[in-house]
């Protein structure tokens, strides 16, 4: 077992653990930012259905609109409650509904966001209209930018330490020559020849995993305390059901890394009729 | 047992270390294979154990076709021939029993066959005593039995040595050649390649000389050379 192979492939799996966990996080954030297609738009009287129905068919002939929704103040109140249900008292706190009633309109594409919201908002029903425009779109660039490069760094990363885990193995069954020519001599079954060296494969898998993991689960905890401290307004993924499952496919990257490895240089080296 | 018919073996170099060669050997004989340095006697052996395939030609053990049998079967064929080397090939991290032992348990030996066998084969050498010892402890001709052990432990039909003296001195050659032919007196079909011309003279076995790959003579209580 050697120690390089273990450091690369413990390396390699905290990068492309820190890059999953980057990636859910900036979508995470992203997806709180509201959506790219979305503009709401709110009234602050209370409207009739017939005021209901010309404003939302007015809004609808807009150039770009995909959909459009109406939502009471009402029900937007009821869900509001709904979410913050247990972390809130809010019906003790405010009384009175402080929501305006609010129409939610989809574009058709992001580009078009910004033409339709400015003449939504010139419209007479209309009070104020939100969209989360240019801000949201750097941000998805972002996000853009460090999943492709994070795919492409992790993609050459699992290459390299493949390479490092075939020739660990390689090395392992070269210096066992001639162990392995009396084996065979004395009638072993090559699968008997090749188990050990499995296993050798796997042991450097699950040790890589049980390292990375240990590493990756201590700085994202550390990382999270830092940033709840320092900027609170951030959201940090918490959930264990997440996180969970971004651990879990750092571990299994890392065992499959090992077996494959070994199993490339078993085969190519332990032909069956030598 | 072993029938070879127009057995050729060119290898990938061009060199035809074997051409036509047709031999016929029964259960529980005893064989010299004799001639010069490159005449053919390793090759000859590789193709009865299936380190090497002949290019043309049969081979035939316990009637067992090897150009027919599949990759997998080769370990089953390897359990029945037990082979000896000049240089003894031991692992020199494994003490005398464990060497013998470790042929046992790649087969899959359960482990007081293993005991038992290599036990047995350790006192039909004479080596109990140093059971414990590393190879690098003992003397080449010590080395040369836990060889001859290990080659043995599983009671194989047929064994092969291959220049099994050639790195010992006459005496000591001797008492190796005797041990070989105590093996083939308990129904074990021996064949021992060589150049030693005093012990193929001595014993008066069959002999079969090869020269340049070609089998020159084969002769019942043969000597090592007619050429005087
Ligand atoms: N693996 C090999 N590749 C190429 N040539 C070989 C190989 N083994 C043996 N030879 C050649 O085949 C011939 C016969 O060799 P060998 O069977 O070892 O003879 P011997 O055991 O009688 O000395 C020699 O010319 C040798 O150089
Ligand atoms: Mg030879």
């Amino acid at each position: 077992m050697s120690v390089v192979s273990l450091v690369t492939i413990t390396v390699s799996l905290v990068v492309f653990g820190s890059f999953l966990l980057a990636v859910i996080n900036l979508g995470n954030i992203a997806s709180l930012m509201g959506s790219k297609m979305e503009i709401v738009a709110y009234v602050d009287r209370d409207i009739d259905s017939l005021g209901i129905n010309s404003t939302v068919n007015e809004m609808s002939k807009i150039e770009g609109v995909a959909e459009v929704k109406y939502i009471t103040k009402e029900k937007a109140w009821e869900t509001f409650k709904a979410d913050y249900e247990g972390r809130l008292a809010l019906g003790e706190i405010v009384r009175e509904n402080p929501l305006p009633n609010t129409f939610v309109v989809r574009v058709k594409s992001p580009q078009m966001i910004g033409a339709v919201a400015k003449k939504i908002s010139n419209m007479t029903t209309i009070d104020e209209v939100r969209y989360s425009g240019n801000l949201a779109d750097r941000f998805q660039t972002l996000l853009d930018a460090v999943r492709i490069s994070g795919m492409v760094l992790v993609f050459l990363l699992i290459v390299a330490t493949l390479l490092i885990v075939v020739n660990t193995i390689k090395l392992t069954v070269m210096a066992r020559q001639t162990d392995i020519y009396i084996m065979r001599l004395v009638g072993a079954a090559n699968s008997f020849i090749k188990w050990p060296f499995m296993v050798e494969g796997l042991l450097i898998g699950v040790i890589g995993s049980a390292f990375s993991f240990i590493i990756l689960k201590f700085s994202y905890d550390l990382v999270v305390y830092e940033v709840n401290n320092f900027l609170p307004f951030v959201p940090m993924i918490t959930s264990g059901y997440q996180l969970f499952w971004v651990y879990l496919s750092v571990c299994l990257i890392g065992v499959f890394l090992g077996m494959i490895g070994a199993y490339i240089s078993v085969n190519s080296l332990l032909k069956e009729n030598v | 047992m072993i029938v070879l018919r127009n057995a050729t073996k060119v290898y990938a170099n061009g060199v035809e270390a074997l051409s036509g060669v047709d031999l016929c050997i029964g259960k529980e004989e005893f064989v010299f294979i004799v001639g010069p340095t490159g005449s053919g006697k390793s090759t000859l052996l590789k193709l009865l154990y299936r380190e090497e395939v002949p290019t043309s030609g049969q081979v035939l053990v316990d009637r067992l076709n090897l150009s027919d049998i599949k990759p997998s079967q080769i370990p089953f064929l390897r359990r029945n021939i037990g082979v000896v080397f000049q240089d003894y090939k031991l692992l020199p991290t494994r003490t005398v029993y464990e060497n013998v032992a470790f042929a046992l348990q790649v087969m899959g030996a359960s482990r007081t066959y293993t005991r038992r066998q290599a036990g047995q084969a350790l006192e039909l050498v004479g080596l109990l005593k140093k059971a414990n010892c590393f190879p690098g402890e003992l003397s080449g001709g010590e080395q040369q039995r836990v060889c001859i052990a290990r080659a043995i432990a599983n009671n194989p039909p047929l064994l092969l040595a291959d220049e099994p003296t050639g790195n010992l001195d006459p005496s000591t050659s001797w008492e190796i050649i005797h041990l070989l032919d105590k093996i083939n007196k308990r129904n074990t079909t021996v064949m021992v390649a060589t150049h030693n011309k005093s012990i193929v003279d001595g014993m008066r076995k069959r002999v079969i000389a090869l020269e340049a790959g070609r089998v020159i003579r084969d002769q019942q209580l043969g000597v090592y050379s007619n050429v005087f």
